[in-house]
């Protein structure tokens, strides 16, 4: 048979980003196929060396585009590792308050984005609706929707607002409410259940092969490999939540444990709410001017669990103004360039988009 | 077994059968071997061997003082969660150094990454050469200290002009001009911008 040359993106409703993959198809199966990213490469990395310390609290939210707040929280912790400095307590839970917040809005994006290629819109406008709530919770915490600049290294940039508790209860008494809606919107729906079950696997021999972390390594391996759980940061030792985890990962159970972060996280922000003590929020990690703030020398590899998986920022100072070097390791990192390589022939084209929907990739971060 | 005892236990793992120049541990969760560019692959091998099934980071830090690359490796292990740094430097004339594709299948675009950033050679890695991010690129490998991004810029893409001349005022001169343009500003409000 004729083999035909495709493009997925970087115009398509279901491509997540500005990146293409080019398949190679017979009929309607994939043959081969390879992402090609770069379309949204701005130079991150060597954009940061050559700004001072403070300067690149307002560039790196933008290395990844839907979910900021994880790169925030890796530079600063590797700002505080490489620095020595304490963080003030209540400064850790206003930070778990808004790193859940996200993780909900970014497992609600994926969720939703599930609805695109299975042509169930309502999904979609659904998610994007709570997403959108969200946002405007960020804006009256930080001032800003999407990047925020919020959480900085030595706490977080000012105190949350006067009845912020409030919106917020609202907000996911609301969300709660309405999680079996969801379910039956989605997960439950025939239509998608016909495209997701027995379908994408990712068994755990791939995701040792690759490197896959986050919900595809939890959905195959059966354990609960969660950095939270494994090596917790900030207070997430002193909360109550459970890692939910599957042994045979189609992309049913993918999306099945998504939404039972999502739950997870509405309990975490109760638990932070109900236990922030008072007190200051931030201490500054310099002294004198901020713009010649110092970081000691040293290597440092900060990680945190975003909702695709580790997420890690491995800075180099020498003892300098500016960041010596910063790397940055995104979570989609492995599925998205190998696994799409690797395992996303055999396939077909209609599945291709919900193969990157619900594996997780996220361009912005693989450019950087 | 803690933590503390897992950094102990790799310490011991790794001092012990190699030369390791220099051992940091960074935080109970975290710790870094310098070692010779010969004993990469083995001590790689050793660490899967031990459960360091994953292979977090690849990269490299360009030291120009010196001369030389330096080659980082992180590697981490679920059981016994250490996240392990292992450096190496490379000269910085025709760096290379073998791939670790067969210890870490999952290396393969990180090295492709980090030859189009830095020039550094993986032979073994049979896709490495190809350009991943930067289509068409020209100059050297950008993340070089040497590289300078705005020379780049001149040279290749024209400045852009600005539409009219302007110069800094200073003190009581920028008050009276902007004094007068406020009162310009007004005079239009109440004529309709008629003159």
């Amino acid at each position: 048979m004729r083999q035909l040359k495709l493009f997925l993106g970087p115009q398509h409703p279901g491509m997540h980003g500005n990146a293409s993959i080019h398949l190679f198809v017979e009929g309607d199966v994939i043959k081969k196929s390879y992402l090609l990213p770069g379309m949204l490469h701005r130079g991150f990395e060597k954009g940061m060396e050559r700004h001072t310390w403070v300067n690149n609290i307002s560039l790196i939210p933008r290395v990844c585009v839907v979910e900021p707040d994880i790169n925030e929280m890796c530079f600063a912790m590797g700002v505080e590792k490489l620095a020595g400095i304490d963080v003030p307590e209540r400064a850790h839970w206003i930070r778990m308050i808004v790193l859940e917040l996200a993780r909900i809005s970014i497992h609600m994006m994926a969720y939703g984005g599930l609805g695109g290629p299975t042509g169930n819109y309502t999904l979609m406008y659904h998610a994007h609706a709570d997403r959108n709530t969200i946002l405007n919770i960020f804006e009256k915490i930080s001032g800003h929707r999407v990047y925020h600049q919020y959480i900085v290294p030595g706490g977080v940039r000012k105190d949350l607002p006067v009845g912020i508790e409030k919106d917020i209860h609202a907000f996911l008494d609301d969300l709660e409410s309405r999680y079996t809606e969801y379910r039956d919107l989605g997960i439950e729906s025939p239509s998608i259940r016909a495209r997701i079950d027995n379908n994408i696997m990712l068994p755990e021999h791939v995701v040792w092969e690759l490197g896959v972390t986050g919900v595809g390594m939890r959905s195959a391996v059966g354990k609960a490999y969660d950095i939270r759980k494994v090596m917790p940061y900030a207070r997430y030792d002193q909360v109550d939540f459970n890692v939910p985890v599957g042994t045979y990962s189609d992309a049913t159970c993918r999306v099945d444990i998504k939404l039972q972060e999502v739950v997870q996280s509405i309990g975490i922000i109760r638990q932070c709410l109900e236990k922030m003590p008072e007190g200051p929020v931030r201490v500054p990690f310099g002294k004198g001017q901020s713009m010649r703030w110092t970081v000691p020398k040293g290597h440092v590899y900060s990680v945190v669990e975003s909702s695709r998986g580790e997420f890690g920022y491995y800075m180099v100072s020498d003892g300098g103004t500016y960041p010596y070097r910063v790397g940055v390791r995104g979570a989609s990192y492995p599925q998205g360039l190998l696994g799409i390589e690797k395992y996303m022939p055999g396939t077909r084209i209609d599945d291709a988009a919900l193969w990157v929907d619900t594996m997780g990739v996220c361009s912005p971060e693989i450019d950087r | 077994m803690n933590s503390i005892n897992n950094t102990e236990f790799l310490a011991n793992l790794i001092e012990t059968t190699y030369n390791v120049s220099k051992t940091e541990i960074i935080d109970q969760y975290q710790m870094s071997f310098e070692v010779n560019k010969e004993d990469v692959h083995n001590i790689l091998t050793r660490l899967k061997s031990e459960g360091w099934i994953q292979l977090s980071y690849l990269s490299a830090i360009d030291w120009l003082e010196d001369g030389e690359f330096e080659l980082v490796y992180i590697v981490f292990n679920w059981e016994k969660p250490v996240y392990v740094q292992i450096r190496t430097r490379l000269p910085r004339e025709n760096a290379s150094i073998n791939t670790i594709l067969p210890i870490y299948p999952g290396s393969k675009y990180y090295e492709r990454e980090a030859h189009e950033y830095f020039g550094i050679h993986f032979p073994g890695n049979p896709d490495y050469e190809k350009p991943l991010i930067m289509e068409g690129w020209d100059d050297m490998p950008p993340l070089r200290k040497d590289f300078d991004p705005e020379a780049y810029s001149d040279a290749h893409f024209p400045k852009r002009a600005l539409k009219e001349p302007f110069e800094v005022l200073k003190g009581n001169e920028s008050i009276q001009v902007k004094e007068a343009t406020r009162l310009e500003r007004i005079k239009n409000v109440i004529t309709g911008g008629k003159k």
